[in-house]
């Protein structure tokens, strides 16, 4: 039943960029290699140590799209594709905006900087548009959508993927 | 619900902007029922500042895209939208392109234009083209529906086929120097892009056609032509007046009103001295 349920997933999720390996690099410089995207949820895991040569070498942490964790989220026109970087206790190594369309979102979630200050952040910050994500004022449907698909993305991530103690 | 989330959470980062645009539309209506012009410009005046350079809400062709494909922001994140697009529509319902006329904030920007602009710059387009021309629109919005659903690229139309970006002032160069050219144009001819372009406009005016609060008329109003000549609008023509190409502006219902002006008052003192104080207060003859 869960496999189907997967297969189902796999199938109809909308695929922007389906082989995000550059993206994958930025938020795992030191990595050597990464999984395909599997698991449930849908995941990368990233390797310090090539899991053929070392399989008990624990890896750096996960990537996930934010459409698959939080596949309800909407900002003004529809998801927002964030591929997020989160370590094994739960930091966040880095997002970016792959794929989204927002009549405004050309200088609202588009912009590097836009992903980038979400790098560091962990599942217990706030995450509160105007206090520590920064507002870009004129967009804020878009803004806050992207910022709580991060949130709840990384907090959904982290309790049911990664080991209990990050989520401590 | 997400990870941790109460109602708190969710409300309170949007109350003062949902409780700034209920006053807002409060505002704008009030000077809408009581035809007070110095309130209508303080509304305008408050539709560019408020509406316009702080939120920039606007109506956009992106909102109709929207509706195509079913694609609305989630509900309890995104309230006060839902309030303004709630507003949009079933006061177009009840009276017509008051949006228009009252509220969107470009609208707002060129009608203040129109107030400060000398007279004399003032080009008077032909009945016949301007006519001809208030068709554009509705040819501009079913180009862009058609292109939208084509490449479901939303950038595009938002950026090239309105202006409403500039209130995020954010724009490339191309955008700002047809930005203003378009603004130039207006100094010469009102509301021009309003009345000729606006794709939003043309939807609106498809749903006026349903207006149940019609502007009165007169049996005057047949041959009389200071209403017509007045409206900035281009939405009088002899009796008639055209619902998607009114915006409700009350140009014409204070000339009604003015008992020195409006020959329907004119001639009723002639007739009966004492009319003033018998006449009805509000006008009878429907449009």
């Amino acid at each position: 039943m869960k496999r189907a349920f997967l297969a189902v997933a796999l199938a109809t999720r909308i695929i922007t960029n389906p082989n995000p390996a550059s993206e994958l690099k930025q938020l795992f410089p030191s990595a050597v290699s990464f999984s395909a995207l599997a698991g449930d949820p849908l995941h990368y895991v990233a390797y310090a140590v090539d899991p053929k040569a070392n399989p008990s070498a624990p890896p750096l942490g996960i990537a996930f799209w934010t459409t698959d964790m939080v596949p309800e989220e909407h900002g003004y026109h529809g998801p927002i594709h964030i591929l997020v970087g989160l370590d094994l206790k739960g930091t966040i190594t880095g997002a970016i905006v792959d794929y989204h369309s927002e009549p405004y979102g050309y200088f609202s979630v588009e912009p590097p900087k836009f992903g980038a200050q979400f790098k560091g952040k962990t599942i217990r910050d706030p995450f509160i548009v105007g206090r520590d994500v920064e507002a870009v004022s004129r967009a804020s449907i878009s803004i806050a959508s992207a910022t709580r698909a991060i949130r709840d993305g990384a907090r959904i991530a982290a309790s049911r993927l990664l080991p209990p103690e990050a989520t401590k | 619900m997400p990870v941790g989330e109460s109602w708190r959470d969710i409300l309170a980062p949007q109350a003062l902007d949902l409780a700034l645009l209920a006053l807002f539309i409060a505002f704008a209506l009030t000077s809408f029922f009581l035809k007070h012009e110095k309130l209508k410009y303080a509304a305008l005046a408050v539709a560019v500042g408020y509406m316009g350079f702080y939120k920039s809400s606007l109506i956009s062709v992106s909102d109709i895209f929207r509706l195509t494909d079913m694609s609305l922001p989630p509900f309890k994140y995104s309230l006060t939208w839902y309030l303004f697009a709630g507003f949009v529509v079933v006061s177009t319902i009840l009276w017509g392109r008051l949006y228009c006329g009252r509220i969107c904030a470009f609208g707002a920007l060129t009608q203040l234009m129109d107030a400060v602009v000398p007279a004399r710059l003032r080009v008077n387009i032909p009945a016949k083209i301007e006519r001809r021309a208030a068709w554009i629109k509705y040819g501009l919005l079913a180009f862009v529906i058609g292109y939208y659903l084509v490449t479901h690229d939303l950038a595009s139309p938002v950026q090239y086929a309105e202006p409403f970006w500039m209130f995020t002032l954010f724009g490339t160069r191309a955008m700002w120097i047809g930005l203003a050219v378009l603004l130039t144009a207006t100094l010469f001819v009102r509301n021009l892009y309003c009345r000729f372009f606006c794709p939003v406009g043309a939807m609106l005016g498809i749903i006026s056609n349903l207006t149940v609060f019609k502007i009165k008329r007169w049996s005057e109003c047949k041959t009389c032509k200071i209403c017509e000549k007045t409206c900035e609008w281009g939405a009088i023509r002899g009796p008639l007046i055209v619902k998607s190409e009114c915006v409700r502006c009350d140009d014409c219902e204070r000339l009604y009103l003015d008992q020195k002006k409006c020959p329907h008052w004119l001639i009723q003192l002639k007739v009966r001295p004492s009319a003033t104080k018998s006449a009805p207060a509000v006008p009878s003859a429907p449009a």
